[in-house]
């Protein structure tokens, strides 16, 4: 490999890790506050990507749409908390295979709504070309994922430590049930994360629409590496979001590079090794392999 | 009563195109009951570990999909369509695989479990889909012989169609009696207490693995009968839409019941091909039905019909 492909190609593992992240956190925050991994964490990241492309086809605004979809997500989510998952308060189990149904649901809807075939979203004015890096030629809006995905993980270490929301987030982490004992409205708390972790989704499927294109199947793709960062990173918190992301996301792309047949297996391979020697994951707290 | 029913039904079943030569469509009518008997056996492979070892798996089509390409592909590379081959193949493939993935997976539990299964069985997906060489890729792998046994062979849809329903019998058979064995009641007792069963002194983990294997060489076989019905095998058989239908089928049916699995690899089969065929929305509707027996009918429509029947009989 030259130079200018390493350079290029951690490039773009770090702008997929940077994706990655905040695909991630809403899922781990879901599950962090709920114990709950939504499975259908997938489609409200494609659905993100198709609101975007309607809007986008509506206004022409990208700018529009990446604040359009997350809140159109986050208001999926905040009906669906109350409407379905609490229903069932209590039997994670049941409630995860609950979100496998409301995945299925969604994915098939967009299909019948916006059609089964290939789209694209253009990159947003002012991202649409390419700067010299290294000698040679990469695009502007791989960078701007980069730099939103930092700019979002530091708001949301903003929030988590230093706002009133973040410290009831943290309490309902450690114990909702105490927290509900203390006068707090869980039931509320949980809808509203509910909520967030679907409009993080959605972001991310509207960040990833202009690099990553929009296709049938990316609810799976989705879904799938949000749950291989989760587990190498460690489920519920915002740190393992973060290391899980930063490991897998170049990880994926070299071995794209150099082991074409490969590069899905050797994120497994990955996956694998750290599950046996760390089962909590880089940063989790929670043991996944007991 | 209930035996002399089930064996009937399944006599029934195992003649029916001899039988159904009047029947309007009758052709059609027995590929779509083929198609539901593989279906059967997916279910009933998978409920062993949803059912009884309650092991949530999530990544079942892992095993479905490798048995379907073993079979295809040992029949394709050894230039043989001997049964006993390509079946053993179909077989050894699919629960080498499941030790593999078992030996990961086993020592996490509920959510956990189904998480690991989830990811560990989209590794397979990726292999069969970028490992293009020996799968075809993307493509999928077309043209499957049919296999033969001893002199017989199977080409003909009617001699498929009994060695489906044959395999089906065989593989009810080791399921009903592996559900009254000690073996089979063990796996139960680690579903409803496991650190209790590891106390009585059990290998609780070795339990759940062998039943992973198991269940897995069963999935193996089903693919590889699918793969013999449709003469063709594509990545799709390994991906997790499979692997949630097996789910789904488990829990619709029953789970922990014989007949569950059976009765919900009929309503999948159903949406899948007939109510696929009149709207466009069929997905949806399974993912209603599903959310639907998740909220209120946990037990599936067997376990639903047995206690309301107990109800009535009180």
């Amino acid at each position: 490999m030259s130079l200018e492909l390493v350079v290029q190609q951690a490039l773009n593992g770090i702008s997929f890790g940077a994706l990655l992240f905040i695909l991630a956190a809403g899922l781990s925050l879901i599950f962090g506050m709920m114990d709950v991994v939504n499975l259908a964490h997938g489609a409200f990241y494609m659905l993100g990507a198709y609101v975007a492309l309607q809007v986008v086809q509506i206004t022409g605004q990208f700018w529009i749409a990446i604040v359009v979809a997350p809140v159109v997500l986050a208001a999926v989510g905040f009906v669906i908390e109350p409407l379905l998952l609490r229903r069932l308060r209590g039997r994670h189990l049941d409630q995860v295979l609950l979100t496998i149904g409301v995945g299925f649901v969604i994915v098939d809807l967009i299909g019948l709504y916006w059609g089964r075939e290939v789209r694209t979203l253009p990159f947003p004015p002012g991202f649409d070309r390419s700067i010299d890096i290294g000698g040679s030629a990469y695009p502007t809006y791989r960078l701007f994922v980069i730099a939103f995905a930092v700019l979002l993980a530091g708001t949301l270490y903003w929030i988590h430590r230093r706002t009133a929301m973040g410290a009831l987030i943290r309490a309902g982490v450690d114990d909702a049930q105490m927290l509900s004992a203390l006068g707090v409205d869980t039931d509320r708390l949980f809808a509203i994360t509910f909520a967030v972790g679907a409009g993080l989704a959605g972001l991310a499927g509207v960040v990833a629409a202009p690099a990553f294109g929009i296709q049938p199947g990316m609810d799976v793709d989705a879904l799938i590496f949000s749950l291989i960062v989760v587990v190498v990173g460690g489920l519920g918190t915002l740190n393992g979001a973060a290391a899980g992301a930063a490991l897998v996301g170049p990880a994926e792309t070299f071995g794209k590079v150099l082991f074409p047949q490969f590069a899905l297996a050797l994120i497994f391979a990955i996956m694998a090794v750290i599950l046996l020697g760390r089962p909590s994951g880089l940063f989790g707290r929670i043991r996944i392999g007991r | 009563m209930a035996p002399l029913a089930s064996i009937g039904f399944y006599l029934a079943l195992l003649t029916f195109p001899d039988w159904s030569g009047a029947i309007e469509g009758s052709r059609y009518m027995t590929t779509i009951l083929r198609d539901m008997t593989v279906f059967a056996i997916y279910a009933l492979s998978l409920d062993l570990l949803v059912g009884r070892a309650g092991m949530p798996s999530l990544g079942h089509a892992a095993f479905y999909g490798s048995g379907a390409y073993a079979a295809a592909i040992a029949s394709q590379r050894l230039a043989t369509s001997e049964l006993t081959v390509t079946l053993a193949a179909a077989i050894a493939v699919s629960a080498a695989l499941a030790l593999v993935i078992g030996l990961l997976c086993v020592r996490a539990t509920g959510i956990f479990f189904l998480m690991l299964t989830l990811a560990f069985a989209q590794m397979v997906f990726a292999v069969a889909f970028q490992w293009t060489d020996v799968t075809g890729g993307s493509n999928g792998f077309a043209g499957i012989a049919r296999p033969t046994f001893g002199g017989l062979e199977t080409s003909a849809p009617e001699a498929l169609y009994r060695l489906v329903v044959i395999v089906f019998g065989l593989v009810s058979l080791l399921i009903w009696w592996i559900s009254r064995s000690h073996y089979g009641r063990a796996l139960v007792g680690v579903r409803e207490n496991e650190r209790r069963m590891r106390a009585l002194g059990y290998h609780t983990r070795r339990l759940k693995l062998s039943a992973f294997v198991l269940a897995g060489a069963l999935a193996g076989v089903a693919g590889a009968l699918s793969a013999w019905s449709f003469r063709f095998v594509s990545p799709n058989d390994a991906g997790i839409g499979r692997s949630v239908e097996a789910f789904v089928m488990v829990l619709i049916g029953g789970a922990g019941t014989l007949l569950g699995p059976i009765v919900g690899a009929g309503v999948v089969l159903y949406i899948d091909r007939v109510l696929s065929s009149a709207i466009p929305f069929s997905q949806a509707v399974l993912g209603v039905v599903f959310v639907a027996f998740v909220l209120a009918a946990r037990q599936g429509i067997v376990g639903s019909l047995r206690a309301a029947l107990v109800r009535v009989r009180r």
